[in-house]
């Protein structure tokens, strides 16, 4: 064929692109995974409560890596350090009160009229785990999970497994996982004997055993699904079945004087030996013209009789592309369990079980906060957030007794969160 | 208006139906990452601790979850 | 993904990839050798996807445009279709670009009458130009604001190496199809040729054209319904990168036959740009042609 003569510069194109398409496909661009970064999100948070409580500084760093196409593993390393006191069960009284610490030897007091608590907590956890999830088929994923979680009194072992499947144009996708969890509870001291009476140091104790166990087991089922272009939703029913000690071995209860109030002794708490809990939790987040809401809700149920609704809400707020800003309102409402009393009456007959910890009686809590990102490049971002956490309760119940009815009687919780985050290819 | 200009020796045009067309489907906003449900869990894991140790409620995101003495 | 076999004889497999609905046409064997080699297509064609589209935000094309000035160090595959895309952009002497995508924020082609005012193409021209980057294998770094865009040569990239490691895999002739871009590796076990059907693209005709095809590929640059008109005066969506204003003369659509898929798409890319010599330009490559204007 004729070349046209101005068109004799251009005739040669064909040959040049044959070459860089050769060069092009004739690669090993095959060579892909291998050269993927590690992915590490890293943040420390601080934990401190009014009044000299529970202060915490827990370090975790996670690192993920893409090692065969669209196959994950990470590792997660968290370590967590506490100190300060915590609420051990019984109620304030107008004199000085002094209880025997956990490990039978030494006394801490409670001044009248203030919440006694225990100021032994000192403890550092490690905890390690390390998770594998790679796809099966086209449509389905594995995650694999192991875990151990160490502290001085207390060592826990898990397992997880999960199973997702993509349906209706990957527009749905169903998951199903299921996590066993063994716990050993070996508290310096031995572990008290329920319902026992506590007595002074250096005396025998009233123990049990020195070490005890719980299993736990979680299933979990959930639905993710796209709706419309913008929103996305999550809906998922878990179960929980824990049995063994489920005690708390340093939580007491106040046995005082049915008129006067005054208090005549401190029983070790007794709980049941198995907890079943459900909880149905819902999703949604939505995309509004360049920022993001996030609304969740979540109803628990267990067989103590803890009936909670919470409410999480956050709006992401994008300034630009680089920064955000993230109010959040968390508002959250438990009913007592049943066999929560905040004192037993001397001389009434004990109930089957019993528990002071405030964790298990009624009240609302409340978490504001704020959190700002600041992202440097695609793969890097660091963050701040700050928030304010305040639980409120009955200070006055109804079955107060004597003296009872002038102290507050729920010792509640005001903390302040602090993270500060890094994430980074590496 | 319409013209075939040219025909080649490897192809030929023959009628018959219609059986590709171009759907676009985009995941769009979706595919962001502050869209994703598991966006922020470092920070979704730090709750469930604090509040694991803090509440009588566990759970319901993921596994109810424990492996600490904190409750 | 969905496979069955036709009244002509072959297994035909469909599934959907960067936009498009993909097909494998495999001649011969059984069910089970054919759910294998769609999977491995959709596979490849999967990753290719995620690894490239730039609607993601965990890939390479990610942090190459979000580096903000910074050096992004790329892959052996990355670094490949750089050089290729660098190849295509000298050939072109500039009208094909891959930092081009940057005028989709002024030119949306949406058959409205919205052109852009010549200032705001002008303002976002300062972040369109090849050479406005440095690309030295294995380090690319690019002005703040820029971007690149691996879309005008993706989809034909998958194509090939799809074929390429089927190829390795079965003996059966098979003919691979991605939304129009086709790629054949012979005759059909019969010695007949691939009969494959294509969309009209003006959508004016409901049963459009019909092709045979034997071996080697075939890819199509343009799209009917994407254009403006303003003033009786139809706007293509080829953009010139080189003014920002879109070709003028671009033919609606130009299909080219070549070896390979890639070959085929950028013969028909170049030839959408030269507008009104887009005739001229193929014959001078002596490659089997169809222009629709």
């Amino acid at each position: 064929m004729q070349l046209k003569r101005e068109g004799e510069g251009q005739g040669s194109i064909r040959q040049a692109l044959a070459l860089a398409a050769c060069s092009l496909l004739g690669g090993g661009a095959s060579a892909q995974a291998a050269d993927t970064p590690w992915e590490i999100d890293s943040a420390v948070l601080l934990y401190s409560e009014a009044d000299g409580r529970v202060s915490a500084i827990e370090p975790v760093a996670t690192a993920r890596k893409e090692i065969r196409e669209d196959e994950f593993v990470q590792l997660k390393v968290v370590v967590d350090a506490l100190t300060g006191a915590s609420p051990n069960g019984a109620t304030p009284s107008d004199e000085v009160q002094t209880f025997t610490r956990p490990s039978g030897t030494g006394v801490y007091t409670a001044d009248p009229g203030e919440t006694p608590l225990d100021d032994t907590f000192r403890d550092t956890r490690g905890a390690v785990s390390l998770s594998w999830d790679r796809p099966l088929g086209r449509l389905q994923r594995r995650t694999l999970g192991v875990g151990i979680s160490r502290e001085f009194d207390y060592t826990s072992l898990s397992a997880n497994g999960q199973l997702s499947r993509d349906i209706n144009h990957r527009n749905t996708t169903l998951s199903a996982g299921a996590s066993l969890a063994a716990d050993f509870i070996h508290p310096v001291g031995d572990i008290p004997t329920p319902y026992a009476v506590m007595v002074p140091p250096d005396q025998p104790q009233p123990r049990d055993t020195d070490i005890d166990d719980k299993l736990t087991l979680d299933l979990l089922f959930g639905v993710t699904q796209v709706l419309g272009h913008d929103t996305i939703g999550q809906l998922n029913y878990s179960f929980s079945l824990a049995s063994g000690y489920l005690n708390d071995p340093f939580k007491i209860l106040s046995v005082v004087d049915g008129v006067s109030g005054k208090t005549r002794d401190y029983l070790y708490e007794k709980r049941p030996d198995s907890r079943q809990k459900h909880s149905l939790y819902g999703e949604l987040k939505h995309f509004l013209g360049g920022d993001v809401v996030t609304a969740a809700y979540r109803f628990y149920s267990d067989d103590w009789g803890v009936i909670s609704h919470t409410v999480d809400l956050r709006y992401r707020w994008n300034l630009n592309r680089e920064n955000y800003l993230q109010p959040r309102l968390r508002w959250y409402s438990q009913t007592a369990a049943d066999f929560y009393h905040h004192s037993l009456i001397a001389g009434e007959p004990l109930p089957e079980y019993a528990s002071a910890d405030p964790r298990l009686a009624e009240y609302d809590a409340t978490t504001i906060g704020l959190k700002y990102g600041h992202r440097i490049d695609a793969g890097s971002e660091w963050s701040l957030r700050v928030e304010l956490y305040r639980q409120d309760g009955v200070d006055h119940p109804d079955d107060a007794v004597g003296l009872q009815r002038n102290l507050d009687l729920f010792p509640e919780t005001k903390a302040i969160i602090i993270q500060a985050g890094y994430r980074f290819r590496w | 208006m319409r013209r075939w200009t040219a025909l080649g020796l490897m192809l030929i045009v023959v009628s018959g139906c219609s059986s590709l067309g171009v759907k676009p489907w985009q995941r769009g906003v979706l595919a962001r990452p502050d869209m994703a449900l598991a966006a922020e869990s470092l920070d979704a894991a730090y709750d469930d601790h604090i509040y694991f140790s803090k509440e009588a409620s566990s759970g319901g995101r993921g596994f109810a979850g424990g492996g600490c003495g904190c409750n | 993904m969905e496979i069955r076999r036709v009244p002509a004889g072959h297994w035909v497999g469909r599934f959907a990839a960067m936009a498009s609905p993909c097909e494998l046409l495999l001649d011969g064997g059984d069910r089970a050798g054919m759910e294998r080699a769609l999977a491995r297509v959709a596979k490849e064609a999967w990753r290719i996807e995620s690894k490239f589209s730039r609607y993601r935000y965990d890939n390479i094309v990610h942090r190459i445009n979000s580096a903000r000035g910074r050096p992004t160090e790329v892959d052996e595959e990355t670094a490949l279709l750089l050089d290729f895309a660098e190849t295509c952009y000298r050939l072109s002497e500039g009208r094909f670009d891959i930092t081009s995508g940057a005028l989709r924020a002024v030119w949306r082609f949406d058959g409205s009458d919205r052109i852009p005012e010549p200032r705001a193409v002008a303002e976002v021209l300062r972040r369109v130009g090849w050479k406005k980057l440095s690309w030295r294998k294995p380090i690319l770094t690019m002005p703040d604001g820029m971007e690149v865009d691996f879309g005008g040569i993706g989809k034909e990239y998958a194509v090939d190496r799809c074929f390429k490691l089927l190829r390795a895999e079965t003996q059966w002739p098979f003919l691979l199809n991605f939304g129009g871009d086709l790629r054949a590796s012979g005759p059909r076990a019969s010695g007949e040729p691939w009969r494959i059907g294509v969309e009209d693209p003006t959508m004016q005709q409901p049963g459009a054209a019909r092709i045979e095809l034997r071996q080697g590929a075939m890819a199509t640059s343009g799209d009917s319904r994407r254009y403006l008109v303003r003033d009786g005066r139809r706007y293509s969506h080829i953009l010139d990168p080189r003014s920002g204003w879109p070709v003028a003369g671009a033919p609606r659509s130009v299909t080219v036959a070549a070896p390979t898929t890639i070959e085929a798409g950028m013969l028909a890319t170049l030839a959408s740009l030269q507008g009104e010599n887009a005739e001229d330009f193929l014959k001078r490559q002596q490659v089997p042609y169809w222009v629709l204007r």
